[in-house]
């Protein structure tokens, strides 16, 4: 029997019986049954005389039992009264239902007549007819209550005073922290609510261009706040030690590095789970020792995008065996612990949790947050320590503020509104204000010390671009208020010509660099920043003060009580990789203490720097063309969330569209247009490279290999090509079974050495190759050699090797299922998209190229939807399901049904969950997608950024003439025109 | 303000066999009444029902009832031509029957309240004519179900209220 009712026909929102009519109707006529043999029901006929020419009409069918016409003939005319008045009183139900049902929008009132309408009906329920009264009631009781709602907030001006706005400001930050720079974001950009902040995405003016200008020639600021610090305090054996576990010397930097090690510059490296190197990614992190300072303790600053920090943080809580919250502990620095405690009980104290940390702050005016963390719970602990070797792990999030500044004057900007600050030997005795800078200028050697970092913070305003400092120099500082000096104009600040006189020093600043010891601030030191915090003068009584000037608008001079700020000066090293445009996008990032984001922010602001947002960011990382976090790190857990997300508002975006105006990625051979779909794509150049390389296996070691091999590796291709139709498990099974034989022939290849971790990169998907060394040989593969002789330049240059077999297979060997990061440039038209293909170009289209000027790229042939049938037929089977239901025939195939239910989720479109060879779908072999690609301003055309198999590219690179290498073609998910663009590498 | 009128008459098929029931389905209705207009009226009455001719609006095939719906100019030529309606066709299956006009109304939601009165009083001529005590028990039910306030109610309650119900049924 149905589930759901048959008849009426699917469509249109009329009345139909509910569901349980059926159930019912069975059951009686099963009791009919019984009654049959018993008899009475034969009365019935003759009960109905009077009623059979009118009950005649329609209830013959619910009446007559079962459809059986052999047998009809001979049944006597009866009816059964039962199924009779179920189906009445189901249709009465309906109908019931539809006409109680409100059908207009408008109110109860107004759908009366004219001629029934009174006075203040509205107001006065009882005017209304009584049949409409209990409607009307409920209406007037939503309004009401939507009325209520809005008139909870009292008027404008009583929301406006200060104390109720900072209340409900504290309301609006429980589940996303604000910045400090909020407010003013606010009310200029797009918030988004992202990784438990509220983040300014882009501005609302035009200004896309305007901000790249203001990245290559001018300032562009950002407010980098919501970067997370941990903390390390240990020995720096102890840290060392650990450390060394979750980076590899492979990828470059470790924690190790000399340079960085002294708190001379700041480093940046990618973190992995411990010992898992090359897998097992969490994240790009960069870091900042604390200079040596004579005791044994280092202190160690890791920053990272909030996105990562959970993880980061629980391997390093791991490694380090810090398990136990700070309160068990009490020893150490006792700066530090009291601190610690101070900021427990305020976790503590939930209501008032993270309002000022002063005293007097917990009075019952409601007090302006000034810290506080979203990606963490309220209830946690800021820090851990190790019993075993007494390292401590404090979160440092929002303590710290951290702005940055971007191009070529940003040091410019820089040296104009920040003025060190002035020694002070005079102490103000009531207050606490600025007895750290008292104490610190008693002691001759940190007055000096303090004489040189200003002096070379004025140097600085000598150099023409802040890509010319080394990269990563830390400068530490201590600066004057900067609101002192605010110009009475917002206007640019451009360079001072005269400046660059200075010659000897700055040029001595360009070979040394900052000395190690001018990177010390006393922003590392806690009690400190406390101290500037709680200290600061508010807006309300500068201007106060200003108001009192003898001369209105004169300098502001506020002697002994002027705040001294301990800040640090990070150098930014811009675009490092490549060889176009070095040093782009260099600049200075700010570290502050917290409290006085606004103080510095306004300054700024008033010296023409343009504000950039998370938009900006993006845009600054793809002109760098580094990997944005954590966008383009599809290995670390971030990136895959972040992937998902991703997928997620794509897919929601196009099924919001009407079908028919939907693009059918089906027929446009676009196997995932909302997620790459990394794994899959490994796996697929691994199981290709596995079949080509039984066709090389058994030939004798590397002797006429050359010729051998070229065809080993282009025979099995157009195999596999023609195999891949949308059933391609038999193709895959073949794979499956080469690549255990190959992995079996592989042991006695000389070449590979790590099995153990081979194995454990099959068993866990992909990696992102990340090694400097082999990143820089195959970046050296990816030049095309003849033309220009580039390429004989580079190998000398590098030292690298020739693109042979047997020095590349050991890399494979290595890294069966690696990605590599690559820029493209567009060779003539085409602006790439997000996830658009990077594939291999046959011969012929180079051929081709070389020919035509004009040739943009080859055409892929249209694709067929092998599921628009299947979707059809779904949809014909429930209507037919209907019918036959309503047929009462218990025929309905189960096989058909499976079917149907295999393909539910389909949407007309998109591939459903299994996806194909991706590698071989296409008419042109894949080799990766684009991650971020848009038109280059920096560059003038299209350059996008993405990951490519590192199997496929080598297997490319091998097999293409020498003065086309590197060249690949692109393709959009939407579109089937392919372009072409040249691949390049940069280390 | 001008809005496009139409009729909706409210009918109920009537088939002479019980095997009939399958067949009443809204491709099936709609096609034997446009064959009857064009029996009828040939070409002309077509067209006059064409545009927006004779909709099927609504059909349940376990009461027969079917809605149509045309437009107000012509509704005298789309009634006058039902009883021409002998059967109805559908997957080679055909079943002699007659459509009967119950109700002509002008928007469908006067068809539903008369079609709400009018299975409410054959609902209770159906309980007056019962004999059986079995059945009058069950008919009580199924007037009961139809009601919708009383769907959250529970079985106690019923009970009583089926008393209640019973007394004014048979006012």
């Amino acid at each position: 029997m149905p589930a759901e009712p048959g008849p009426v026909p699917a469509g249109g929102p009329r009345p139909c019986p509910p569901p349980g009519d059926f159930h019912s109707e069975q059951q009686y006529q099963q009791q009919k049954f019984s009654h049959q043999s018993s008899g009475p029901p034969y009365r019935k006929d003759q009960y109905f005389p009077r009623e059979q020419n009118r009950g005649e009409r329609g209830r013959g069918r619910g009446g007559w039992q079962g459809g059986h016409q052999s047998a009809s003939e001979e049944i006597p005319r009866y009816i059964t009264v039962s199924t009779f008045a179920q189906a009445r009183a189901a249709e009465m139900k309906a109908m019931l239902k539809a006409v109680t049902q409100k059908s207009s929008n408008s109110l109860v009132f107004q759908t009366l007549p004219r001629q029934m309408r009174r006075r203040a009906m509205s107001h006065n329920i009882k005017r209304l007819p009584r049949r409409l009264q209990e409607i009307a009631r409920k209406e007037a009781e939503k309004a009401v209550h939507q009325k209520k709602e809005q008139s909870k907030t009292k008027c404008r001006k009583a929301r406006r005073r200060h104390v109720n706005l900072v209340a409900e400001f504290n309301r609006r930050q429980r589940k996303n922290i604000w910045l400090e720079t909020h407010i003013w974001h606010a009310k200029r950009f797009h918030m988004v609510k992202k990784w438990g902040y509220c983040l300014g995405n882009s501005p609302t003016e035009k200004c896309y261009r305007a901000c790249y200008r203001a990245m290559t020639n001018h300032c562009l600021l950002q407010d980098l706040s919501y970067y997370c610090c941990l903390e390390l305090t240990g020995k720096e054996n102890e840290l060392l030690k650990q450390l060394a576990r979750i980076c590899s010397i492979d990828t470059g930097l470790t924690f190790r590095v000399a340079h960085c090690l002294s708190g001379r510059f700041q480093g940046s490296l990618n973190l992995y789970r411990a010992d898992r190197y090359p897998e097992d990614a969490l994240g790009p992190v960069t870091f900042i020792w604390k200079p040596r300072d004579g005791s044994e303790n280092r202190q160690l600053w890791i920053w990272m995008h909030p996105a990562l920090k959970q993880d980061i943080l629980n391997e390093l809580k791991e490694i380090f065996q810090c398990s136990e919250p700070e309160k068990v502990y009490i020893p150490e620095p006792a700066t530090t612990s009291a601190q610690e405690e101070e900021q427990m009980d305020v976790v503590l104290s939930l209501g008032k949790k993270r309002k000022k940390k002063d005293k007097e702050g917990e009075k019952a005016v409601p007090v302006k947050k000034i810290i506080g963390d979203g990606t963490r719970d309220p209830l946690q602990s800021y820090s851990w320590i190790s019993q075993t070797t007494g390292v401590v792990i404090s979160d440092r999030t929002m303590e710290i503020i951290r702005y940055r500044l971007i191009g070529p004057l940003s040091h410019c900007v820089l040296t104009e509104t920040l003025k060190a600050a002035s020694l002070q030997t005079m102490a103000d005795s009531e207050s606490e204000l600025n007895n750290w800078w008292v104490e610190n200028c008693k002691d001759s050697e940190k007055v000096s010390l303090h004489q040189r970092q200003t002096a070379i913070f004025e140097l600085l305003e000598g150099i023409s671009s802040p890509s010319e400092m080394p990269p990563g120099t830390i400068l530490g500082l201590t600066v004057g208020d900067p609101r002192v000096n605010l110009p009475k104009k917002k206007r640019k600040t451009m360079p001072d010509p005269e400046k660059y006189q200075d010659n000897d020093k700055v040029r001595q600043l360009y070979l040394e660099g900052v000395p190690v010891e001018c990177a010390h601030s006393f922003i590392w030191d806690q009690d400190i920043c406390k101290n500037v915090t709680e200290n600061k003068i508010s807006e309300q009584d500068l201007n106060q003060m200003r108001a009192q000037l003898l001369v209105p608008g004169s300098q502001l001079d506020l002697g002994p009580c002027e705040s001294k700020i301990p800040i640090l000066l990070v150098q930014q090293p811009g675009k490092m990789a490549g060889e176009d445009r070095p040093g782009w996008g260099s600049g200075w990032d700010i570290y502050l203490p917290k409290g006085w984001g606004m103080a510095f922010w306004i300054p700024f602001i008033y010296r023409g720097v343009r504000v950039g947002g998370l938009q900006e960011a993006a845009n600054h990382s793809e002109y760098q063309r580094t990997p944005h976090t954590p966008n383009d790190f599809p290995d670390c857990p971030a990136g895959m969330q972040f992937a998902k997300e991703l997928e997620a508002t794509l897919l929601e975006k196009f099924k919001r569209r009407p079908p028919a105006k939907r693009a059918n990625y089906i027929k446009l051979g676009t196997l995932s247009p909302f997620i790459c779909p990394w794994e899959q794509l490994t796996k697929n150049w691994e199981g290709r490279m596995n079949a080509s390389e039984e066709f090389i296996c058994p030939s004798p070691p590397h002797a006429e290999n050359c010729a051998t091999e070229g065809n080993g590796f282009c025979d099995p291709e157009p195999e596999v090509a023609k195999e891949a139709s949308p059933e391609t498990g038999e193709v895959e099974e073949t794979m499956e079974i080469t690549s255990t034989e190959g992995a079996i022939k592989r042991e006695d290849d000389p070449g590979s050495q790590n099995f153990g971790e081979r194995d454990e990169a099959l068993t866990r998907g992909f990696v992102v190759l990340r090694s400097k060394k082999l990143l820089m040989q195959v970046a050296a593969w990816c030049y095309p050699t003849s033309g220009k002789d580039r390429r004989i330049r580079l190998i000398s240059r590098l030292g690298q090797k020739e693109m042979t077999e047997d020095v590349f297979l050991p890399i494979l060997m290595r890294y069966p299922r690696a990605l590599v990061w690559v820029s493209l440039s567009l060779l003539r038209k085409g602006n790439p998209e997000l996830h658009a293909m990077i594939c291999i170009p046959t011969e012929d289209d180079l051929l081709h190229l070389s020919k035509d000027k004009l040739f943009c790229g080859p055409q892929e042939p249209k694709h067929r939807d092998i599921f628009k049938k299947k979707k059809k037929k779904k949809m014909e089977k429930e209507e037919e399901k209907d019918n036959v239901e309503a047929l009462e025939s218990d025929s309905p195939s189960v096989l058909d049904e499976e079917t149907t239910e295999e393909h539910e989720d389909l949407i007309l479109g998109l591939w459903p969950d299994t996806l194909p060879d991706v590698t071989s779908h296409c008419s042109r072999t894949l080799l990766g997608y684009v991650t971020r690609g848009d038109f280059s301003l920096a560059a003038g055309c299209g350059e996008a950024l993405g990951f490519v198999s590192l199997t496929g590219l080598l297997y490319m690179l091998h097999g293409q003439p020498a003065d086309k290498k590197g060249l690949v073609l692109l393709r959009t998910p939407a579109s089937l025109q392919y372009r072409f663009a040249r691949l390049t590498i940069e280390v | 303000m001008v809005r496009f009128k139409n009729r909706y008459v409210l009918c109920q098929v009537v088939a002479e066999e019980p095997r009939g029931r399958p067949c009443i389905e809204e491709r099936a209705v709609g096609s034997a009444v446009k064959d009857a207009i064009a029996r009828a009226y040939g070409d002309y009455g077509l067209a006059c029902c064409s545009g927006a001719g004779p909709a099927v609006k609504y059909l349940n095939a376990y009461t027969g009832t079917v809605l149509l719906r045309c437009r107000k100019d012509f509704y005298r030529l789309l009634c006058s031509a039902l009883p021409l309606v002998r059967q109805l066709e559908s997957r080679g299956l055909r079943c002699p029957c007659f459509l009967s006009t119950l109700h002509v109304g002008g928007t469908i939601r006067s068809c539903q309240k008369f079609l709400i009165q009018y299975n409410r009083r054959q609902l209770l001529t159906l309980l007056q004519n019962c004999t059986n005590e079995d059945e009058r028990q069950r008919i009580r039910q199924s007037v009961l179900s139809c009601s919708l306030t009383e769907e959250q109610s529970h079985s106690g309650e019923e009970e009583e209220e089926e008393d209640e119900d019973d007394g004014t049924e048979t006012d």
